[in-house]
C-alpha cells in the first residue's frame, strides 16, 4: 500500500533533476524557450478577457471585482491543474524508457512531471500578483493561506495522477478518455462564473463538489475577496479533504495492481 | 550501500518462477480489463517454474534458442520486469550492460547525463563524484562530454552509457552478447574491462550465443528451453544439450 511513499525515498535529487529536465525538454530548442511556458497561457487569458470584456456579457462584475480580475485569479491555477491533468496523465507513456528498460521508481515519474509543471505555476504568479497589485489587490494578510492551498491543489494532483497515468499507461483508450472528460470539467468548475451565484441549486452543489472549483476559489478567498477560506467554507474543505483521502486511496490501489503489468504492456 | 556479502553466498536466487504474459486481442479488451476481470484472454508462459541459485562470484552462462525466456529471466534480475509466480531475490547492485543508451535526457550534456544515470543506479553524488573522472576517461568524448548528448552520435552515446554502467562498481553484472559498442579497439577495451571485472570476482551472468564466448567467461551455464529450465551446470553439457536441440 505505501509502495508509492518507499519510491520517493532519499530520490529527491534525482526528482528535482528530472523536473528540469523536463522543463527543458518540454520548451527545447525554442527561441523564447522557457518563456513559452508562460506566452500560452497569457494569450489564452487575452483571448477570454477580449470574449467577456466585448462579447458575451460585455464587461460586469462579480461579487465586486471586475471580471477579468475574478477570471485571472481562477486561470492562474487552472493552468496548473490542467496540465497536472493531461500531462500527468500521459507522464508514465511519455517515460516509457524508465519503465521497460531500467530499474525505476515509476511512481517518482509522475513527481517529477508534476513538479515541472509547478515550475512554471510560480512562473505565472509573478504577472498575476504585478497586475493584482497595480489594479487595487495589493498583498493582505490573507495571503499567507495561498501556500496552504497551493500544496492541497498539488497533493490532489499527485494523488490524482497516480491512477490517471498508470491507467493511461495500460490503455491509451484510458488516456483518451480523460481528455474527453477534461473539457466537461472545466465548464463545470467555478473559473469562468462565480459557483455562489449559481441560481439551480444542483448545479450549484454539483461545482462545489468539484475539486477544481474548491481550488479556484481557494485562490481568490486569498487574493482578491481577503477572507480566510475554510473558516468561511468549513463544510466545503472537509468535502475536498474527503475527496483527497478518496483519490490517494484510489491512486496507491490502481499503482500497487498495474505496477508489476507496466512493463510488459508499455 | 548493502552489506558485504562473502563470496559463495547467494546473490540471485530464483524460487518456481514463472511469467505469463497476457495477450489482449484489442484494445478494447485491454481497456475492458482495467475495470472487470477479464476472462478466456490467451496467455503465454515465458518462463515456467524455473529454480536456481546463484553465488556471489560465479560466472554463469545462459543458452537457448529465440523464446527460451533468456531476456525475461534477465528483465526479472535487473529489476525492469516482475514475476507472475514465484520469487526473484537479488542482492546487490545490478550493472546491465543490455540498454546502455536507456535513461539518457538528450538536452543534458554528457556530464550531467553521469550524474543523472548515477542516481537512477542508486549511487550517492560523492560515489558519483569519485567515479566522474573514469567515465569521463573511459568515454573518450574529448570535449563533447560538455555538449548536450542530442548532439552525440549513436556510437558515443554507447560509450557513455557503456562507461557509466561499468565503472558504477557493479556488484552483480548482467551481459547480453549481442551487445555492439563502437569500433573495434573500443570494443576490445570494453572486453578487457570485463574480464578485468570477472577476475574482481564481481557475479556475471553472461546470455550468448557463441559457444566459445560462453567457456572462455563461464564456469557454470544454464540451459533454457520453450521456457523451462533443461540444464543447470557444467558449460560444456549445458553447450553439447544446446547444440542438439538448434
Amino acid at each position: 500500500m505505501f509502495q508509492i511513499f518507499k519510491e520517493h525515498r532519499h530520490k529527491w535529487r534525482q526528482i528535482l533533476l528530472l523536473a528540469q529536465t523536463e522543463l527543458r525538454k518540454t520548451y527545447k530548442g525554442a527561441l523564447l524557450g522557457i518563456g513559452w511556458a508562460l506566452v500560452k497561457p497569457l494569450l489564452t487569458l487575452f483571448v477570454y478577457w477580449f470574449a467577456f470584456e466585448f462579447g458575451i456579457r460585455a464587461g460586469g462584475s462579480t461579487g465586486g471585482v471586475s471580471r477579468f480580475t475574478f477570471m485571472l485569479v481562477g486561470f492562474v491555477p487552472w493552468f496548473f491543474m490542467s496540465d497536472a491533468i493531461l500531462m500527468g496523465s500521459k507522464s508514465i507513456r511519455a517515460n516509457k524508457q524508465y519503465v521497460v528498460k531500467m530499474k525505476f521508481p515509476v511512481s517518482t515519474i509522475v513527481t517529477f512531471t508534476l513538479i515541472s509543471r509547478l515550475y512554471v505555476h510560480f512562473m505565472l504568479l509573478v504577472p498575476m500578483f504585478a497586475y493584482l497589485w497595480l489594479t487595487g489587490f495589493p498583498p493582505t494578510v490573507y495571503m499567507l493561506q495561498l501556500p496552504i492551498y497551493m500544496v492541497l491543489m498539488f497533493v490532489f494532483f499527485e494523488a490524482l495522477t497516480w491512477s490517471t497515468a498508470t491507467m493511461s499507461a495500460f490503455s491509451m483508450d484510458f488516456l483518451n478518455l480523460v481528455n474527453s472528460i477534461m473539457t466537461c470539467l472545466f465548464w463545470l468548475s467555478g473559473i469562468l462564473w462565480d459557483a455562489s451565484s449559481m441560481g439551480i441549486k444542483w448545479l450549484k452543489y454539483l461545482m462545489y463538489a468539484n475539486p477544481i472549483t474548491y481550488v479556484v476559489d481557494s485562490y481568490r478567498y486569498s487574493l482578491i475577496y481577503n477572507k480566510w477560506f475554510f473558516i468561511e467554507s468549513p463544510a466545503r474543505t472537509a468535502l475536498f479533504l474527503a475527496e483527497l483521502v478518496a483519490v490517494s486511496l484510489l491512486g496507491m490501489y490502481n499503482y500497487k495492481r498495474l505496477r508489476k503489468q507496466l512493463p510488459d504492456v508499455l | 550501500m548493502s552489506e558485504q556479502i562473502m563470496t559463495g553466498q547467494p546473490v540471485i536466487e530464483f524460487h518456481n518462477v514463472s511469467k505469463i504474459y497476457t495477450l489482449y486481442r484489442s484494445s478494447k479488451e485491454q481497456f475492458l480489463s482495467l475495470f472487470f476481470k477479464p476472462k478466456g484472454l490467451k496467455k503465454h508462459k515465458a518462463l515456467d517454474g524455473v529454480s536456481f541459485t546463484i553465488n556471489k562470484g560465479d560466472a554463469v552462462g545462459i543458452v537457448g534458442n529465440n523464446g527460451a525466456g533468456k531476456s525475461t529471466m534477465l528483465k526479472m534480475i535487473t529489476g525492469v520486469a516482475f514475476p507472475s509466480e514465484g520469487t526473484v531475490e537479488v542482492k546487490g547492485r545490478v550493472s546491465a550492460l543490455l540498454e546502455l543508451t536507456a535513461g539518457f535526457s538528450d538536452e543534458m550534456t554528457g556530464r550531467e547525463n553521469i550524474y543523472l544515470k548515477g542516481l537512477i543506479l542508486g549511487l550517492e553524488q560523492h560515489q558519483i563524484e569519485e567515479i566522474e573522472p573514469d567515465i569521463v576517461e573511459f568515454a573518450q568524448l574529448g570535449d563533447y562530454i560538455d555538449q548536450p548528448v542530442r548532439t552525440y552520435s549513436s556510437g558515443m552515446k554507447m560509450r557513455l552509457g557503456f562507461a557509466i554502467n561499468i565503472n558504477t562498481k557493479p556488484e552483480i553484472l548482467v551481459i547480453d552478447e549481442a551487445l555492439s559498442v563502437g569500433d573495434a579497439s573500443f570494443k576490445q577495451k570494453c572486453h578487457n574491462k570485463i574480464k578485468d571485472l570477472i577476475a574482481s570476482g564481481v557475479t556475471v551472468m553472461f546470455v550468448s550465443h557463441s559457444a566459445a564466448a560462453v567457456r572462455d567467461v563461464c564456469t557454470r551455464a544454464i540451459y533454457l528451453k520453450k521456457g523451462k529450465l533443461v540444464y543447470d551446470g557444467d558449460v560444456d553439457t549445458a553447450i553439447k544439450l544446446h547444440d542438439q536441440n538448434k
